[in-house]
């Protein structure tokens, strides 16, 4: 009987002595951190490809721990690196997600400004990079530069100056909300042409553009009064009266259209001429 | 019409009594209560409210200013006689309510006052004490200008006749993307920081002392 107990116990002795050296060694590897980071970045973005995700994240971090190992690589191809690896990041949140949109801000501000800490000696993002992801988000969101382009003349910097933190913010976030904008507006155009293929008649389109730029113009007064007037302006029913009213004018009567383009441009002027320019 | 209190001054219950105040050892059945306006203000009053402490009965005096030919005369009216505010002065009903006496209760129309007298009685002797307290004298406010409201107040409510809509645009999709088009454009111009880049700042090199040596 102690010789069975002996060798009960000598059996369950390796068992366990080998799995302390698994946990010992997921521990060292610092595993448990590295995976739990990547599935709260996961849930964060919730995209539609996690896999596709999850191999851009640990590339990422690949990239990134190897531009740390091999100290100073050339610098342009590094810049680009980071370049993308910052457009990663700030598409993971929908800028109505704020609080995770601004830490990816964050995230790639530091990644924009590290390495360049002795090129540009008043702390912050190089004028040339953030003009360039500026430029990068635009076309990623899939305006064509000539949308974007009197946008970004009000808003890019100089090549040699420094962008704080809270400009870079301003800058990124008006350029995804600018993205968004063009999108409805091009969602607006198709909601007056009625559904049909023929271009929208130029009086209803001129009648729902005034119609927010009414709104947009809302005296500055208390807030809510603010926000309730410019409300009142753009209900259905004032734009049912704008727009029976605009149908019936001379310029209906002529058959005047407008086309997309045109009505982009309009609503895209309406949109920059808001725009406080960087000083 | 709004009522607004009327600043007052409320001078300190004087006791009514027989014989001599200090020496006497029973207490007062009797206090009266002057309320006064400040700087001779005639005022057109809509009601007094207060709270009662144990004051079975209340009288109130008006002086007030007579309408008459006669300018400078005052005569004291009596407005409200003994009127009961505790329905049994032994007991506590009633003791700490709060009251209003309105100007249509009153046996004369308060116009013109310049100064009211309240008389306190308290017939019973179980409590120790009695008074009014926080009494407040309103007056009538003839609202006549109608406050301002702006034009879009009244289109807030949907009108009830709809437009003729025969081959126009849906509104509703319309309205829908013009409001969110103006909501994204309200979030761009809140988020707009006044940081500056200091493209145009000049490290003081042009100072002007400096340029002269230039």
């Amino acid at each position: 009987m102690a010789e069975k107990r002996r060798s009960g116990v000598s059996m369950a002795e390796p068992k366990i002595a080998k799995a302390d050296s698994e946990e010992e060694f997921l521990s060292q590897l610092g595993v448990a951190a590295l995976l739990r980071g990547s599935l709260l970045k996961l849930v964060e973005a919730r995209p539609e490809d996690p896999i596709g995700f999850l191999a851009d994240h640990f590339a990422n971090l690949a990239s990134g721990s190897e531009a740390a190992d091999c100290g100073d690589a050339e610098p342009s191809r590094t810049v680009q690196d980071r370049l993308s690896q910052a457009l990663w990041n700030l598409n993971l949140a929908h800028h109505s997600q704020r609080s995770a949109f601004n830490n990816n801000v964050r995230v790639a501000y530091e990644l924009l400004m590290t390495g360049g800490q002795h090129l540009c000696p008043g702390g912050g993002v190089r004028g040339r990079i953030y003009t360039e992801l500026l430029r990068s988000l635009c076309t990623e969101a899939g305006l064509s530069s000539s949308t974007s382009a009197p946008l970004l003349r009000r808003i890019q910097c100089q090549d040699h100056e420094a962008v704080p933190f809270e400009l870079f913010r301003q800058g990124v976030l008006i350029c995804t909300v600018f993205a968004d904008y063009v999108r409805k507006s091009q969602s607006l155009y198709l909601a007056v042409c009625g559904g049909s293929e023929v271009p929208a008649q130029r009086a209803l389109c001129q009648a729902a553009l005034g119609a927010l730029r009414d709104a947009l113009d809302t005296t500055q007064c208390a807030d809510t009064a603010r926000y309730l007037e410019a409300s009142a302006k753009i209900a259905p029913c004032t734009l049912a009266q704008a727009m029976v009213s605009a149908q019936s004018s001379y310029e209906a009567q002529a058959g005047a259209s407008m086309d997309p383009e045109e009505f982009e441009k309009e609503a895209v002027a309406l949109f920059t001429a808001r725009i406080q320019p960087v000083s | 019409m709004t009522a607004s209190a009327v600043a007052c001054t409320v001078k300190s219950p004087v006791a009514l009594q027989i014989g001599d105040v200090q020496s006497d050892t029973s207490r007062p059945g009797v206090y009266v209560i002057d309320v006064t306006f400040p700087q001779g203000q005639v005022v057109k009053i809509r009601d007094v409210s207060f709270k009662n402490y144990y004051t079975g009965f209340l009288t109130v005096r008006l002086q007030m200013k007579g309408s008459a030919c006669q300018e400078g005369s005052v005569k004291w009216v009596t407005c409200l006689r003994n009127h009961r505010l505790m329905p049994n002065p032994h007991t506590e009903e009633g003791s700490q309510d709060y009251f209003s006496v309105y100007g249509h209760q009153m046996l004369v129309e308060p116009d013109n006052v310049t100064a009211v007298r309240l008389i306190l009685r308290q017939p019973s002797s179980s409590w120790l004490n009695f008074t009014l307290e926080e009494i407040k004298i309103h007056q009538c406010v003839n609202d006549d200008s109608e406050r301002e409201v702006p034009v879009w107040f009244s289109e807030l409510t949907p009108v009830d006749q709809v437009p003729d809509l025969q081959g126009l645009p849906d509104p509703q999709a319309v309205a829908s993307s013009i409001q969110q088009m103006w909501a994204l454009t309200e979030v761009m111009q809140t988020s707009q920081t006044a940081v500056p880049i200091g493209r145009f700042d000049v490290d003081g090199c042009y100072d002007v002392n400096l340029l002269s040596y230039t």
